[in-house]
């Protein structure tokens, strides 16, 4: 091809064209000295006659059909000048698309890293996650119990090795700094199972993983780097963990995780294989590998297999899993850990799919805008022979410069939005780490770019037909009417930008909602002026159980006397995001029938006795606790879930109940009721709870929780008691880590993050889009008044007041509007079940909403058509008239 | 050579120079020679449209060209028709009877 011949070896090229002109005025000069001319003179003549040497190369340039790179480029300069000379314009429309997408690389970089990269673990879709399933008790993801693990793994042939773990945290002290360390308690085999070998040292051995498990540690990457400098020799050394000396084995490689626990060590976990006592005592994830040849579903099958009957045949007697009331569920690991975030995320994006829409629509209006006042120089260029081809590359070319303009725009604002995004709202996104404006994410925006300037550029085209041409000449240059067609391609466009608009905003005004009635939920206790922190007491440094009460009774004291703290009270679970306990209970008398609920229950709270005053939850009946129960016999305070399950309208003061603890549990008995507290989430109804008295605690179970929140009520600042308070604890004991020190509505407040950063950007892009939309009717208005100044004119003269002209505008407006609300209203009906299970307190077509969402859009449209009415008003008839 | 030159009618150059080259291939001075000698001098090519046009018709396909020695062995780049040329001399030869006819009708009319 000869393009490419020009295009590759313009060096070559351009040579042969400079030798084959040379040789023309070399044969021109022959010529003439033939003819009888001195050599001098021919030479001067044949140049004189040949012209210029450049210039006829230029010439030929100019020809040649590699030129159409040249006149892309041209084109492209063109498109760029046309674009500067109207800034106002150009700005609006790169704004516009770089908004919408800027939007969408952000939340597309955000569904990428969570949603759609694979778990980084080799063979990560072979990984599945297990916990048993208790329908009766509403628990649909509950724990294993380590006998239940023990069966399964040696039954299983579906799967070819699986793991259990559980959570938690521990007091690393590394010099004189101590430090709060999340923790995975793992069987030896999890590291096999996620196939991640550590990056220095080794793992820990089934052996070492026995009951009372070896004094060994493995560490994250990270805190190998953060806590011990990245020491070389770390391996082998011993490090002190819940006050206890354990041998670091090796080091994970980076961003190595399990389940997002964003765990830093990895200890055994010390499950005993041969004890299979205490089938009831839940408290263990599994993660399992498919074996090579299994599927999902012959898992399934396998597990269905043993719930129907293996099971009992395993274990003849006993607490066993069923098909019934005891399932065991196996689902993918990756759906577990993306889980609830998914249709968020989904949400998320198709809003700013929709924001983009509206962003095209806006600016496809914008063009075709243009391109009609523009109409009367195509209209001349094509008469003069421009190809409607080259025409419409040029239309292209300005779209693409206007949608790569956005593109790059769109790319920073995706940048510093995804930053700011991930900064603002740490604790809501899974594998937050994970989320980088990557390659992907970079061919989706300019994928979108090149379609955005397709479009654009191709939408004036609408109307650059025979006739077009021929009308507009014939026209000789008057100002003509648009046709009827191309004012509904207009309309037609702004439409549907309002019902996306409609749409989008609903969403948003639905989840703000739902945010707004989370935060006025009655949580149970007061979270103003609280302020907490929590502390744990490991068993190396506190061996003595009444100890580690008289640390907190202690400390509370000490805390009592600081300046500015009104209350102390303290308590084992901090509400209002607890996970549930489920504890069988026996409530003396009660012997549950078929249908009544099982003797089990929701929540365990050891509490001190200031609690109930300090989170001023409200004792309904009976008393709280008193000093004079520290000595004597045991008892419990119920919530009042639990009065109206078990105790129905029986008075339960004075009735006792046995919880569990282990064996030889003394009998508790109520001595008060309490207000139900929101333990498991705010949107989640108040579990049945029993509250303990930490006081009596060592004494009457032998077991006070190690693990407590302190809580204050303050009449200062967080700020200006910290040091105070940090004094005292150190005060009793310099190496005990403070976790957490916030104000309770900081912790109230953190239950809600994910719903708030749901609100917040659905707010934020149903503005952005409430606003395109606006700029949208109000240009297909600006130019309708421009468009009919004539005929406004002529109406005017023959004595139309400004009212009916306003009325003209309005009317339009208002049309166009009232269509555009009517369809997004049905198009959100139809979505509505897609949004359902993100609401709270709000069903997804609330009336309340709708109207108010149909009432600021038509309110918007309404402001939009007040520029264009007033310049309508201001038509001159004698100059409209007289014009062009 | 004492006339002076006609502008050239748009898209009449290209079908001059391949009349020039029907009979034989010819470098540019040669094609720029034998126009003038096949309208008896009425038209002069100046080299500022003939290496355009040279160009723009290799291009298209209907020339090719290869360097080679002229009368008194300078060196020269000669053209030739191609097949595909030689139908387009023909097809441009039947459109331009049928024009020259039309425009001789018009003028001649009352």
């Amino acid at each position: 091809m000869s393009f490419l011949r020009n295009l590759f070896t313009k060096g070559a090229v351009e040579r042969d064209l400079d030798q084959e002109v040379r040789a023309y005025v070399d044969l021109l000069t022959e010529e003439k000295v033939r003819a009888g001319m001195p050599p001098d003179e021919a030479r001067r003549a044949a140049r004189l006659e040949a012209g210029g040497v450049e210039q006829i190369k230029d010439e030929v340039r100019d020809e040649r059909r590699g030129s159409l790179l040249d006149s892309a480029l041209q084109d492209f300069r063109y498109g760029v000048r046309l674009l500067r000379r109207s800034p106002g314009f150009t700005t609006l429309a790169v704004l516009t698309i770089g908004l919408g997408i800027g939007a969408n690389s952000a939340i597309f970089s955000v569904i990428n890293g969570v949603v759609r990269k694979p778990l980084a673990y080799p063979r990560a879709d072979r990984l599945m996650f297990i916990t048993s399933q208790f329908p009766t008790l509403n628990f649909s993801k509950f724990w294993i119990s380590p006998p239940e693990y023990f069966d399964f793994r040696e039954h299983t042939k579906a799967f070819s090795s699986v793991a259990a773990y559980t959570t938690g945290a521990v007091n690393l002290s590394e010099g004189d700094r101590p430090e709060r360390v999340n923790t995975a308690f793992v069987t030896a085999n999890m590291f096999d199972v996620l196939g991640v070998r550590p990056q220095r040292g080794t793992v820990f051995t089934a052996e070492q993983d026995l009951p009372g498990t070896a004094p060994v540690a493995v560490l994250s990457h990270e805190l190998w780097q953060r806590a011990f400098g990245g020491d070389p020799a770390i391996v082998g050394t011993t490090i002190q963990v819940n006050g206890a000396a354990r041998e670091v084995l090796g080091v994970m490689p980076p961003g190595f995780d399990l389940h997002d626990s964003k765990s830093q060590l990895w200890l055994p976990l010390g499950l005993n294989p041969a004890n299979r006592q205490n089938r009831g005592s839940h408290f263990i994830y599994l993660v399992g590998r498919l074996a090579d040849e299994a599927s999902i579903a012959q898992a399934n099958a396998e597990l269905q297999g043993m719930l129907r009957q293996g099971w009992r045949e395993w274990v003849p007697q006993g607490h066993v899993p069923n098909d019934s009331t005891h399932r065991v569920q196996v689902a993918p690991l990756h759906d577990e850990v993306v889980g609830n975030v998914k249709r968020a995320l989904w949400v998320l994006q198709g809003a700013v799919a929709l924001v983009l829409l509206i962003a095209c629509a806006n600016v496809a209006n914008l063009l075709l805008a243009r391109a009609e006042s523009r109409h009367k120089e195509f209209a001349v260029r094509t008469a003069l022979g421009a190809a409607r081809g080259r025409l419409l590359r040029q239309f292209m070319s300005e779209g693409i410069v206007l949608s790569v303009l956005g593109a790059v725009l769109g790319l920073g604002l995706a940048y510093w939005g995804l930053k700011a995004l991930l900064a603002a709202n740490p604790e809501s996104i899974p594998r937050a780490a994970e989320i980088t404006l990557d390659p992907m994410v970079l061919a989706f925006t300019v994928g979108v770019a090149l379609v955005t300037g397709l479009v654009f550029g191709l939408a004036p085209l609408l109307h650059i037909g025979d006739q077009a041409v021929s009308l507009a000449i014939k026209e000789g240059g008057q100002r003509a009417t648009s046709g009827a067609g191309r004012n509904r391609v207009r309309r037609g466009l702004v439409v549907a930008e309002i019902a996306l608009a409609v749409m989008l905003v609903i969403g948003a005004g639905l989840l703000i909602r739902t945010f707004r009635n989370l935060t006025s939920v009655d949580a149970g206790f007061e979270s103003a002026n609280r302020v907490t922190f929590g502390l744990v007491l490991p068993p190396a440094t506190y061996p003595d159980s009444q100890r580690v009460v008289q640390v907190i009774t202690d400390l509370s004291r000490a805390l009592a006397d600081v300046p500015g703290v009104e209350r102390v009270g303290a308590m084992q679970g901090l509400p209002p995001m607890r996970p549930v306990n489920a504890n069988d209970t026996n409530f003396e008398g009660y012997a549950p029938g078929p249908g009544d609920p099982p003797a089990n229950v929701d929540y365990y709270q050891v509490v001190t006795q200031g609690y109930f005053q300090t989170m001023g939850i409200e004792i309904t009946r009976g008393r709280a606790f008193e000093s004079g129960d520290a000595i004597g016999g045991p008892v419990v305070i119920i919530n009042e879930a639990l009065a109206k399950r078990f105790y129905k309208d029986r008075d339960p003061i004075g009735r006792r109940l046995n919880p569990f603890f282990g064996p030889n549990t003394p009998l508790f008995t109520i001595i008060g009721v309490a207000r139900d507290v929101k333990q498991g989430g705010l949107d989640a109804p108040a579990g049945t709870e029993l509250y303990f008295s930490h006081e009596q605690s060592a004494r009457v179970t032998g077991f006070p929780p190690r693990q407590m929140n302190l809580v204050m009520e303050v009449s200062r600042p967080l700020a200006a008691l910290a040091p105070a308070i940090r004094a005292a604890v150190s005060a009793i004991d310099p190496g005990l880590p403070i976790i957490q020190m916030r104000t309770m509505d900081e912790v109230v407040g953190g239950s809600l993050v994910r719903q708030r950063f749901l609100s917040q950007l659905l707010g934020i892009f149903a503005g952005v889009a409430l606003l395109l939309a606006a700029i949208g009717t109000y240009g297909v208005l600006a130019y309708m008044v421009s468009e009919r100044q004539r005929e406004i004119g002529i109406r005017m003269a023959l004595g139309a007041g400004s009212s009916q002209v306003v009325g003209l505008v309005f009317r339009q407006g208002l049309g166009i509007a009232g269509i555009g609300i009517v369809t997004g209203i049905a198009g959100a009906l139809a979505l509505s079940r897609l949004t359902q299970s993100l609401l709270y307190g709000v069903k997804p077509s609330d009336p309340a909403t709708f109207v108010a969402v149909a009432v600021v859009i038509a309110l918007v449209a309404a402001a939009a058509c007040l520029i264009p009415m007033r310049r309508a008003t201001r038509v001159d008839p004698l100059t409209a008239i007289r014009a062009d | 050579m004492g006339q002076s030159p006609t502008n050239l009618l748009q898209g009449t150059l290209d079908l001059l120079i391949l009349k020039a080259l029907a009979l034989g291939e010819l470098h540019g001075l040669g094609v720029s020679r034998r126009i003038e000698q096949l309208t008896r001098g009425t038209f002069l090519v100046k080299p500022g449209s003939l290496f355009p046009a040279l160009h723009r018709l290799q291009d298209a396909g209907w020339l090719s060209s290869a360097w080679g020695p002229s009368e008194n062995n300078r060196k020269a780049k000669y053209y030739r028709l191609t097949a595909a040329g030689r139908r387009q001399l023909e097809s441009e030869i039947g459109q331009w009877k049928r024009v020259s006819l039309a425009i001789t009708l018009a003028l001649q009319a009352n």
